[in-house]
Order: structure tokens, then C-alpha cells, then sequence
């Protein structure tokens, strides 16, 4: 199956189009089953690297925020991955879709949801 | 401190005292008890009887750090009601600094056809500041890029200068109030609201400030002040949004478009679609890899004014090094890419610089330009012509005229029902129907649709958490109060809004900001106090909007949100009017 990846600023290096202005993007053929923590390993990118993630428009991760490892995706899928200088302040995004797994981290820790995380590894 | 009253009709000024029931409103807080005391709510906007009113915020002129903003508010003749507009700019501290509370300009000359500038300085030997007035009609008609120049040939010393454009001259709805920023470029806009026109309509051209040998603002509580003052710079400093070379200061405000676009959120062709294909070509990281690119180095964005060390604004460079415009912001970049289906980077610069040219807001600028696309004028993804319609409304042709009016005028004389506007202002770049919550902020803002009317504090500072499901209409709902409240505060303290962002998460932040104002003002305010200060603003811009006939029912987003579903998630804006009415009910 295909899986059309987006990577925004500073990520594109972990694309196959390092050199694009301002983002990298590439089909992928992947086997069904596939996770986010395998794409994750197929692109190299450590998953502390990226921030803001979506797969078909809804939100999967924040900012050290990251309940979608286990996420399997579907043939098609739109994935896309920011770096860490994104941001998505949460009055801009209060009421926006999210996957199940992040509705549910989310309801788990509303904390997490309206704060941009402000960890050491940022810094 | 003083109230200086202009009075345009007798080209004549006076100083008065802050009257006690003003001792503690600033800023925004200000203009808006001032326009509700002294503005007749169903006076024309454009008539003898409205007034502008300019006032700094609580710490603008100390050394706080991001803190250079100033208000200017009149009932907009965009909307019909009350207006509270706000850029950063010297021309804020050089104000404060004359220790003038509120710049108040009243009247308007009986022979129409001239046009006046002021300039205000500090007469040291009587101790107040003092107002000559100038011909400025030769200034007129001019693109603001060359008058700036001439104003700062003709006056001595360091000034700061406000004014208005050719938008504003021809009584546009959609017209700014410009300020310079600290390279001197006539870009720093009050802009939305059409305060532009009412500056011109007083045909008061330039207001020029020297605060030379002022005595700048008191502090009552030195120690408390300097100790906020420090908590503030240690979380901008370290937030990842707000720090050095973070994200606002390389990206600037545009790194949201892609974020949108990816959300479904990002508002396509006149709000037909939430994504545009061509979106990441118009976005903070393709400006910060072109300039990369064009310069041969990383050039991280700078400061729009004095004392600001978040430094969001970025500039935006030609092949040949030379600059193109500054700044290209979120919005614009949105307003004029996506939402008319352009994603020709130098062409969206160019019209970011011919908006500021001419006086125009980019925001109802794009907005207005995606109805006309809509309506046939020109097709979707025409850049050279969007560049065009721009000419022709700075020029006033009678097209452009109509353009001029705004996105709901607009809508009007072509007949095109997909109008995306809240009481008359067009909508920011944010789609209701992918990002619902935005959706109750820009219905019920007294306003018109505006994306800076509800930025999030915490809930659990401010004691709102946990009473309801933040994801629920009636949980959105209560957060939208207690944003709206702590927003119309922010607004009152002289702080760019972006200070919300560290102060958010780091919880001594948001101590030490209201430690400077505790420290400023001799107070003794909590955080409660500080919503409740907000909340009395967003009363009082309430109560003006009523007796001006925009009521309760006002407070809705146009019909089509509700009927069309946008791809890609397909949905409608689905928040019942019970939710949007349950905003301001309780307070
Ligand atoms: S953060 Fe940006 S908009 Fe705000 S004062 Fe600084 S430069 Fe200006």
C-alpha cells in the first residue's frame, strides 16, 4: 500500500528531496500493517525530532506529546511531520480532528492539550 | 498624565487630567470606555461626531520586554460598531513616554479638502507636551513609501510617525492606520476595521511624535516591577515558540500555514476547501529557505519595535538581495495565497507590499479578492490580476471602490453568496468548520471576525478548568469567555499578544507579567482580577455594540458554514447557537 509523507522545515532531510524549499514529500510503498514507529525507523528520524503530526488531517501528536507510535495506517494515508520550531497554539486548534488514539491520550491528560510542551531536549 | 484632545475643526488641542474612573484603564481598556462615554452609538463612522482615540498600554515605555503597543479605537465604519485596533511601534513608547494616557482627535475641518498633520513634542520649560499642526495636503495621494521619507527629511531628531494611505484618504471600509517600525518602513498596521478612513475623514494626515527630554512613565513599585520584568524575559527566552532562532523568530507568524493546511484547516478558494495544494510553497519555512537561498545565510526575523525580544517579523528578499517586502504575516501570506489559490511566493510578497502602500488591510484585502474570484472578476489562481485590483482600489477606480468597501460590500454588488465575514469583517485564516473552537470566538468577539480576540491563557490560572469538557460546544464556550477576557487584558497591558505563548506554559511567567503591571500601577491584582478587568473591557465594547444595534443575534457565523461541508474532513460548522449565545450570557 501507499503512504503519500510530508515533511515540513528542518525534517526534509529526512526525505529523498533534502534540497526542496521549505518541505520534502514522497510516496512510499509500505506492507499492510505498517505502523508510525516503523515509518518512523524507514525515515531514520529519531521520533523526538518531530512535533506536530497528522495522518489525513488529524492531529496523532504534539510536541513531545506522541500517543501514535502504534498508529497503523491505511493504503493512502496522508502523513505529515513538523519539526520542532512549528507550533499550532491551541486556540487554533480547539475543536480540530484528532486520531483515536490522540482523542483518547487526550482525554486521559487534558493537561496536555492546550499546552505547547516545554521539555529540556527543546532547549 | 493627560488626555490630549485634538480638536480638528478649531485646529486646536488642550490637556486634561485623567479623571479618576480612568486612573486604571490603558490601552485598549481605554479606547473602549472612551468611545462608549463620548462616541454617539449611531453616529456615522465617518460623520463629525466619532472619535479616535489612541492610548499606549500599562508597562509600554518601561523596559518590559515586548511591550511597545498601542490602541487606537473609533466605531469602525467597517462594522458599525465599536473598533479597538493595535500595533507595535515606537510611536507606542514615544506616546507613553510624554506621559499623554489617551491621544483623543475630535471634529473635523469645515473646508474638507485639506489635509492636516500634527506634530507633538516635549516643551521642557512648561513641562507638558505641546501640538503644532502643519499643511500635509501636498502628502496626499501618495504611496505611504514615499511620504515616510519626506517626513523624516523635514523633522530633526528621531520621530515616530502614524498616517494613513490612499485607502484611508478615499473612506474605505477596508483602510489601516500605518506606524513606522524601527527600520523605518511604514509597515506596522492598526489595520483592520476601516480606522484608516476615520483618521482621514478628521483629514489629519501624520500624527509625528518627539519624546525627546520626556520624562517617560512612573513605576510605583521599582523592585516588584524589575522582578516580573525578569520572569517575563526568562520564559520568552526559553519557550520553544518565542525564544531566539524559535519558532516565531524563524519563521514567523507564516509557519502556520502549513500546520493548517495539514489540519484541513486552512481556509481554500474563498473557503471552499480547507487545503490547498499549493500551500507549503506560501509558508514560514519556504520564506525562511528562499531568503536562505537569495542571501546566502540563515536570516532570522527581527523586532517590529523597540524592547521586543521575541522578534517574529520577518523580511522577504529579491534575487538580486534586495527586499521585497516586510513583514509577510501568517494572514497575509493566507489571504493572499490559499485563499485565492495562488502560490506564487513573489507575487503574494508584492501585494503584501502594495496593501502597505496603499493603506490597505491584508486580511479584508484577500478576503474581498476571493469574493470577486469567486464572482468571476478575475479566476481563481490569477496572481497578475489579484496584483491588479490592488492598483486599482489604491488608485479608486470605480471597481476598485466597490473592492475597497470590503469583503461583505463586495459580496453584495456581485452577488455572491459564500461571504465569509462576522458583522461585516472578513474572517482570518482559520476555517470554523476544521477548527471549531476559532468558530465561537469569531462569532461572538465584538469585533467582527478576528483571530486575536481569544488567545488561550491557562484555564487552571484562571480558574475555568475542569468545570466543563473542554472538548464539548458548552466547554468551548466558557473557555471562549476566559480567553476573550484575558485577551482583552493583554491588550490593555501594552504586551504584544505573543507573550501568551510562554506565559501559557510557564507558570512564572505569567506571575512576572502581572507583577509589572502590580509593579507599574502600585496594585495588588491576582489573576481573577485581571479576568475581570478584561471581562468589564468586553462589557463595555458590548454595551456599545447594542445601542448601535448589533445585538445578541449578531453573534453567528454567516449561513454557508452551516451548509456546506468542507473537504477535506466534510464537515459543517455544527456549534449550536445555544453554545454561542451562552458566551456572554453569564456575564
Ligand atoms: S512578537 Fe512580533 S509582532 Fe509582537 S512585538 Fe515582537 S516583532 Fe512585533
Amino acid at each position: 500500500m501507499i503512504l503519500d509523507v510530508w515533511l515540513y522545515g528542518e525534517l526534509r532531510k529526512f526525505s529523498d528531496t533534502p534540497n526542496k524549499i521549505g518541505y520534502g514529500q514522497m510516496l512510499l510503498d509500505v506492507p499492510e500493517g505498517y505502523r508510525m514507529r516503523d515509518l518512523l525507523e524507514r525515515l531514520n528520524m529519531p521520533t523526538a525530532a518531530r512535533g506536530i503530526t497528522f495522518v489525513n488531517g488529524n492531529l496523532s501528536a504534539l510536541p513531545g506529546f506522541q500517543p501514535d507510535l502504534e498508529h497503523v495506517f491505511a493504503d493512502n494515508d496522508r502523513v505529515a511531520m513538523f519539526d520542532l520550531r512549528s507550533m499550532w497554539p491551541f486556540q487554533y486548534r480547539n475543536g480540530a480532528a484528532m486520531t483515536d488514539s490522540m482523542r483518547q491520550a487526550v482525554q486521559e491528560h487534558p493537561e496536555q492539550l492546550m499546552h505547547h510542551e516545554h521539555s529540556e531536549e527543546e532547549e | 498624565m493627560w488626555i490630549l484632545r485634538i480638536d480638528m475643526k478649531e485646529l486646536s488641542y488642550k490637556l486634561e487630567d485623567v479623571p479618576e474612573r480612568y486612573r486604571l484603564l490603558y490601552g485598549r481598556a481605554l479606547t473602549s470606555q472612551m468611545i462608549f462615554d463620548e462616541v454617539p452609538p449611531l453616529c456615522h463612522a465617518l460623520g463629525p461626531n466619532n472619535k479616535l482615540v489612541f492610548s499606549a498600554g500599562i508597562v509600554t515605555s518601561t523596559s518590559a520586554p515586548t511591550s511597545a503597543r498601542v490602541s487606537v479605537g473609533c466605531k469602525s465604519p467597517l462594522t458599525g460598531g465599536i473598533k479597538e485596533a493595535n500595533a507595535g511601534t515606537s510611536w507606542a513608547p514615544d506616546l507613553a513616554s510624554m506621559r499623554i494616557r489617551a491621544l483623543v482627535i475630535e471634529g473635523f475641518p469645515e473646508q474638507g479638502e485639506k489635509y492636516w498633520g500634527t506634530f507633538i513634542s516635549w516643551d521642557k520649560d512648561a513641562g507638558k507636551p505641546k501640538v503644532e499642526f502643519f499643511d500635509a495636503t501636498g502628502y496626499t495621494g501618495q504611496d505611504v513609501y514615499d511620504t515616510f521619507p519626506k517626513i523624516y527629511e523635514r523633522f530633526e531628531g528621531r520621530i515616530s510617525i502614524c498616517s494613513v494611505g490612499n485607502a484611508g484618504e478615499k473612506s474605505y471600509g477596508n483602510s489601516g492606520i500605518v506606524f513606522n517600525d524601527q527600520a523605518k518602513r511604514p509597515s506596522r498596521y492598526a489595520g483592520r476595521g476601516g480606522v484608516g478612513a476615520v483618521l482621514a475623514s478628521k483629514r489629519l494626515k501624520f500624527i509625528i511624535l518627539n519624546e525627546k527630554g520626556s520624562p517617560g512613565v512612573d513605576i510605583v513599585d521599582k523592585p516588584l516591577f524589575d522582578e516580573g520584568r525578569k520572569k517575563m524575559i526568562d520564559a520568552i527566552r526559553s519557550h520553544a515558540i518565542s525564544k531566539p532562532k524559535g519558532g516565531l523568530n524563524s519563521y514567523g507568524t507564516a509557519v502556520l500555514v502549513n500546520i493548517l493546511n495539514e489540519a484541513g484547516g486552512l481556509p481554500t478558494r474563498n473557503f471552499s476547501s480547507g487545503r490547498f495544494e499549493g500551500a507549503a510553497k506560501t509558508a514560514g519555512e519556504a520564506i525562511f529557505e528562499t531568503n536562505k537561498e537569495r542571501m546566502g545565510k540563515e536570516i532570522y526575523n527581527h523586532a517590529c519595535s523597540p524592547g521586543c525580544i521575541i522578534q517574529c517579523s520577518n523580511t522577504y528578499y529579491n534575487t538580486d538581495k534586495t527586499e521585497r517586502t516586510s513583514c509577510i504575516e501568517y494572514e497575509s501570506t493566507w489571504s493572499l495565497g490559499a485563499n485565492l489559490g495562488i502560490d506564487d511566493l513573489d507575487d503574494i510578497a508584492t501585494m503584501v507590499q502594495l496593501c502597505n502602500a496603499y493603506g490597505l488591510d491584508t486580511i479584508e484585502t484577500g478576503g474581498t479578492l476571493g469574493v470577486a474570484m469567486e464572482a468571476g472578476v478575475i479566476p481563481f489562481g490569477d496572481s497578475k490580476g489579484a496584483i491588479n485590483l490592488i492598483h486599482e482600489m489604491g488608485k479608486g477606480t470605480p471597481l476598485g471602490r466597490i473592492l475597497g468597501s470590503g469583503t461583505e460590500t463586495t459580496g453584495k454588488a456581485f452577488g455572491v453568496r459564500r461571504v465569509p465575514t462576522v458583522k461585516g469583517q472578513s474572517m482570518p485564516a482559520y476555517e470554523p468548520r476544521a477548527v471549531k473552537g476559532i468558530g465561537i470566538t469569531y462569532a461572538t468577539t465584538t469585533m467582527g471576525a478576528d483571530h486575536t480576540a481569544g488567545y488561550t491563557i491557562a484555564p487552571e490560572i484562571l480558574g475555568v478548568s475542569g468545570k466543563s469538557d473542554p472538548l464539548s460546544p458548552e466547554g468551548k464556550a466558557e473557555l471562549s469567555r476566559a480567553f476573550q477576557a484575558t485577551t482583552a487584558f493583554i491588550d490593555s497591558s501594552g504586551h504584544c499578544l505573543f507573550i501568551a505563548f510562554p506565559i501559557l506554559d510557564i507558570a512564572s511567567g505569567f506571575e512576572g507579567f502581572i507583577q509589572e503591571c502590580n509593579g507599574v500601577l502600585g496594585t495588588n491584582w491576582t489573576a481573577a482580577d485581571i479576568v475581570a478587568y478584561g471581562a468589564n473591557v468586553l462589557k463595555v465594547e458590548r454595551a456599545f455594540n447594542e445601542a448601535a444595534g448589533i445585538k445578541a443575534e449578531a453573534d453567528r457565523l454567516p449561513e454557508f458554514m452551516r451548509l456546506e461541508p468542507l473537504p477535506p474532513h466534510n464537515q459543517v460548522f455544527d456549534v449550536p447557537d445555544s453554545a454561542l449565545d451562552a458566551v456572554f450570557k453569564e456575564m
